[in-house]
C-alpha cells in the first residue's frame, strides 16, 4: 500500500510536468533542432565580407606572422580578394591536414581558410572562456544559448553581419554541436550563406592560422 | 495509524538531516529549472547533442523531454522543499538522476563533445563541458535522495501534517507533542 502511494505520488509529478510542459509549448515559439541547410562548401564568399584586404596586407596579420611557428604564405595578388574568382591558395602545410575527412555539407580546413583569406564572417560557438583563450583571427563570439540568456547581446552580434554574407562557423570540430545549432538560429533570423567547419579550432591552430586573444562583444 | 503513514524520525534527526537534506536538494532542482525554463530551445539543442537520442528519427522525443524536465525538476524540487509527497519527490528525482548518469556516461564512452547544459547557461560544481565531474556529482546527489525515500521527509514537513491529521480525524488542529513515535502518539490520545 505504501509502495501504491509513493507511486501515486511520483505520477501525479509526471502528469503535472506534462500539463505544465504541453502549456508551455503551446505558447512559445516552437522549438527547432532540425538540420540546417548549409551553403556550398566551395563556393566563394557571397555578399559583403567582413574584410577589405587580404589578410596577407594588413598590419595585424604581419604582426601576427612575425609569432606564428608555422608560417603560412599566401598569394599576394595586389588585388581584392572580394573581387577575385576563387583560386585554390598554396599553404605550407600538408594536404593531408587541409583535406582531412570531416562531415558531410562541412568544410575542411582547406575550405575554411580559403573562406577566411576571403573575407567571410567567422563565428566563435565555444563557450565564451574558450574564446577569449584563443579564437581565429577576426571570429566573433556567438553561442545558441545566448539568444535564450542574452537576446540583445545575441542580435547586437548577428545584426554586424550582412544577413546574405557568408558566415563560417567553428566550434571544438568533430561530432560537435555547437556550429549546428548557432547556425540554426542565424538561418531563422535570414541568414542565407551558413557554413560549418568540419574541423576544429585546435586544427585551426595546428595548421598554424592566425589567431588571436580577447574577449568578446 | 494512518495507512500512508510516513517513517517516525526524531526531532534531531528531521532537524539536522532530513530538512536541511530537503532543502538543498530541492532547491538544487528548482535553480535548474529556473534556469531551463526560460530557455526550451538550448535545452532542446543539449538533449539533442548528447546523442541518446537519434534526432533524425524521434525529435520528438526530445522536443517533449525538453519541454516537461524542467517542468518535473522545478515541481518535484518544490515538493521535496515543503515535505509533500516528499518520498515521491525524492524516488522522481532519484530515477531523473539515474537517466542523467546514464546520458553522461553515453557521452563520456562515446568520446562526444557535449554540453551538460544540467543547470541551463549555468554552472553548479563542475564546468559546463560534460565530464565525470557531472557523473560523480549526480551519484553524490543519489546519497541524500535515497535516505529521503527510505527514512522520508522528517518531522518538519506537510507529510508529517498530513499523518498526524490522519491518525487524529477529530482534530484538525497542529500539535507538535503528537509528532513522536507511534507509541508517543498513542500516548498523548490515551
Amino acid at each position: 500500500m505504501r509502495c501504491m502511494h509513493i507511486t501515486s505520488g511520483l505520477l501525479s509529478i509526471v502528469g503535472a510536468a506534462f500539463l505544465f510542459g504541453t502549456v508551455h509549448a503551446l505558447v512559445i515559439e516552437p522549438v527547432d533542432i532540425s538540420k540546417v541547410d548549409l551553403g556550398d562548401a566551395d563556393a566563394p564568399v557571397q555578399g559583403q565580407g567582413r574584410r577589405e584586404k587580404p589578410p596577407a596586407q594588413t598590419e595585424t596579420q604581419e604582426d601576427e606572422s612575425q609569432e606564428l611557428a608555422t608560417e603560412v604564405e599566401v598569394k599576394d595578388t595586389g588585388t581584392d580578394p572580394l573581387s577575385m574568382p576563387f583560386s585554390p591558395v598554396e599553404l605550407d602545410v600538408p594536404d593531408e591536414i587541409l583535406d582531412a575527412p570531416v562531415p558531410d555539407g562541412t568544410l575542411t580546413l582547406r575550405q575554411s581558410y580559403r573562406l577566411w583569406e576571403e573575407g567571410a564572417y567567422f563565428i566563435d560557438a565555444r563557450h565564451e572562456h574558450e574564446f577569449e583563450e584563443g579564437h581565429i583571427q577576426y571570429a566573433a563570439w556567438l553561442a545558441s544559448s545566448l539568444f535564450d540568456t542574452d537576446s540583445d547581446r545575441a542580435f547586437g552580434i548577428a545584426n554586424d553581419m550582412p544577413p546574405e554574407s557568408t558566415v563560417v562557423i567553428y566550434c571544438v570540430g568533430g561530432e560537435c554541436d555547437a556550429s549546428h545549432n548557432v547556425a540554426r538560429r542565424l538561418a531563422q533570423i535570414g541568414f542565407t550563406d551558413l557554413r560549418i567547419m568540419g574541423v576544429g579550432y585546435t586544427d585551426w591552430v595546428n595548421a598554424g592560422f592566425p589567431t588571436e586573444e580577447g574577449s568578446a562583444p | 495509524m494512518s495507512k500512508h503513514a510516513i517513517p517516525q524520525t526524531s526531532m534531531v534527526e528531521s532537524i539536522l538531516l532530513q530538512l536541511p537534506l530537503r532543502l538543498f536538494l530541492g532547491a538544487v532542482f528548482v535553480f535548474a529549472a529556473y534556469n531551463k525554463i526560460p530557455a526550451i530551445q538550448s535545452f532542446a539543442e543539449a538533449i539533442k547533442g548528447f546523442q541518446v537520442v537519434d534526432a533524425d528519427t524521434h525529435p520528438e522525443l526530445i522536443i517533449i523531454g525538453a519541454f516537461v524536465i524542467p517542468w518535473f525538476e522545478l515541481f518535484a524540487g518544490l515538493m521535496l522543499i515543503l515535505g509533500l509527497r516528499a518520498r515521491s519527490a525524492a524516488l522522481g528525482i532519484g530515477a531523473l538522476l539515474a537517466v542523467f548518469i546514464y546520458a553522461l556516461m553515453h557521452v563520456i564512452l562515446t568520446d562526444v563533445s557535449a554540453d551538460c547544459s544540467c543547470f541551463g547557461d549555468e554552472n553548479f560544481i563542475c564546468g559546463s563541458s560534460v565530464g565525470w565531474c557531472q557523473v560523480i556529482r549526480n551519484v553524490v546527489f543519489l546519497i541524500p535522495t535515497a535516505y529521503l525515500l527510505v527514512r522520508g521527509p522528517g518531522r518538519v514537513s506537510i507529510d508529517q501534517k498530513l499523518s498526524n491529521t490522519d491518525q487524529n480525524p477529530d482534530s484538525h488542529a497542529y500539535h507538535p507533542e503528537s509528532l513522536g513515535n507511534p507509541v508517543d502518539a498513542d500516548a498523548s490520545r490515551a
